[in-house]
């Protein structure tokens, strides 16, 4: 079924194009869209813009990871800590990414860095949330039971805090980077002449509307192979988690 | 064997629970021992403390008041150790793992921990799933994980707080004949809690009563139904006659703790 539905819908499309019931103008087949695909990674346009995009997610992505989880367990152990912030977090966090735009331009030197800071305003929410809940969902007894065969401080939090959280820290990190991916994009469109979003926008801009799905394509590609690949990593790191039939 | 001696001292121990303004005793005054290798019982009504009790042997909870005093035979180890109602595994760790787990907190070597826990494993018969992580066992063997992390640390008094509780019948009865292979393999003093008398019948060498809440001695039985004792144990006449004993009485605290948890004074507290 994962191939499958993919598949049934890009032939719809086919020969709704071909057909004339979709314009094609705007709805190209999907086989013209693949040549122009072919084409941009032949030039070698394709990667030049890929690869802006992945090295502002891998940047904004581990800025978001690192600071996420730090204070999402700082959060998740110290009750006065998250009582404080959980306000400021419940303002903030609502607030569409790509606003944060111009402020962290006036921040950090605008550009590359102040695009990777906007970028992971989003993803350092979601990891923080999920993993100020999984330090908190984590099972008294079995808290309580390493307290009574000797496990206190630091071991106490290798041994069982960090380890109990990680499933959902393993979530929140999954939807940091599908958010990251999402914000890019955005931002891209926004303020950016290279990276797959100013691709897209570009091509849209001058009407090579084939090009525009074309990058529309590797974009929901990227983003389909970064989820099943921390999901993949997950089943990896994770053993003891059964399996929760959750890709 | 059970001698005289004494190696669990409980003396005048309550405990009180400060909940939403008002203070609910749980514990009130509690006074008994055990003997070095003894297995003993606590039977109380739901709420009478038992498990309370259990949790300040462990040193998991302060008594407000009286003392409790554990005799040392091997300094070092540590004074107890608890098999907990849900088995309280580590769900991250492998079976071993778990088992060594206490030890590891200790600073024991490595190679020594791995021989205890290919001890303890065989000794419940878990050999073969030291590598299993704890959600792949089925009930039974998950506490007899639980029963041999709390043996690895070989602790002056195993802590046993309705171990076999969640288990279904079958299953329990099985352990049942296990714990006390266990037992009367390594000697160790048992303080277990339960609230199926007739498990308090067939496993201990004395049975102490507790009251509904506050949780009081209300009698102390000694089980002369001899050892080794098996299954069988149930149909000889002492055994019917003594259930009888304590159950009369029991039933009566049952009783009064339903009574309770109607009325007006009822506070959800759950021990």
């Amino acid at each position: 079924m994962a191939i499958a539905s993919p598949i049934a819908l890009l032939a719809l499309w086919e020969w709704a194009s071909a057909t004339g019931f979709l314009r094609e103008v705007f709805f190209p087949r999907p086989s013209t869209i693949a040549v122009h695909l072919r084409d941009l990674a032949a030039d070698g346009t394709l990667w030049a813009h890929l690869a802006t995009t992945l090295a502002r997610i891998g940047w904004s992505f581990s800025l978001a990871a690192v600071l996420g989880v730090a204070i999402g367990l700082a959060m998740g152990l110290w009750r006065r800590l998250r009582e404080g912030l959980d306000p400021v977090f419940a303002v903030i966090y609502p607030i569409p990414s790509v606003l944060f735009l111009p402020l962290v331009s006036f921040l950090v030197p605008p550009g590359e860095i102040a695009l990777v800071v906007t970028t992971a305003v989003t993803s350092f929410f979601l990891i923080a949330f999920t993993t100020t809940h999984g330090v908190r969902q984590i099972d008294q007894r079995v808290v309580e039971a390493a307290l009574h065969y000797g496990a206190r401080g630091w071991r106490l939090f290798a041994t069982v805090l960090l380890p109990g959280a990680l499933p959902f820290i393993f979530t929140g990190l999954r939807l940091g980077l599908g958010f990251s991916l999402i914000v890019v994009v955005a931002v891209e469109i926004v303020a950016a002449s290279r990276g797959l979003g100013a691709l897209l926008w570009l091509s849209w801009q001058i009407l090579k509307v084939e090009d525009m799905y074309a990058t529309f394509f590797v974009i929901a590609l990227l983003g389909g192979l970064l989820s099943y690949g921390l999901a993949a990593l997950r089943a990896r790191l994770l053993p003891w988690v059964p399996d929760l039939g959750d890709r | 064997m059970p001698t005289r001696e004494p190696k669990v001292l409980v003396n005048e121990v309550s405990v009180t629970f400060e909940s939403r303004g008002r203070s609910v005793v749980a514990l009130d005054r509690i006074s008994l021992q055990a003997h070095a290798g003894e297995f003993l019982c606590i039977v109380g009504p739901s709420g009478s403390g038992k498990s309370t009790l259990l949790r300040v042997l462990a040193g998991l909870h302060r008594q407000s008041a009286g003392e409790v005093r554990i005799e040392v035979d091997h300094p070092g180890t540590p004074l107890t150790a608890m098999v907990f109602q849900e088995h309280a595994l580590l769900p991250w760790r492998t079976v071993r793992d778990n088992v060594t787990f206490g030890l590891e907190n200790r600073g024991v070597a490595r190679a020594e921990r791995e021989a205890r826990a290919r001890e303890m494993l065989a000794m419940v018969g878990l050999t073969r799933f030291a590598q299993h992580y704890p959600h792949q066992l089925s009930g039974g063997m998950k506490q007899r994980v639980g029963i041999a992390r709390a043996l690895a640390n070989d602790p002056e008094v195993l802590l046993m707080d309705e171990p076999l509780a969640a288990l279904d019948a079958q299953t329990r009865t099985i352990m049942q004949e296990e714990l006390l292979r266990i037992w009367a393999t390594l000697g160790k003093t048992v303080v277990y809690v339960t609230h199926s008398l007739e498990e308090a019948l067939l496993l201990g060498d004395r049975i102490v009563l507790l009251t509904a809440r506050p949780g009081r001695v209300s009698q102390v039985y000694p089980v002369d139904l001899g050892r080794p004792r098996g299954l069988e144990v149930r149909a000889s006449p002492a055994y019917g006659a003594l259930l009888e004993t304590i159950w009369s009485r029991l039933r009566e605290e049952v009783v009064r703790a339903m009574a309770e948890d109607r009325g007006p004074e009822a506070d959800g507290l759950g021990a």
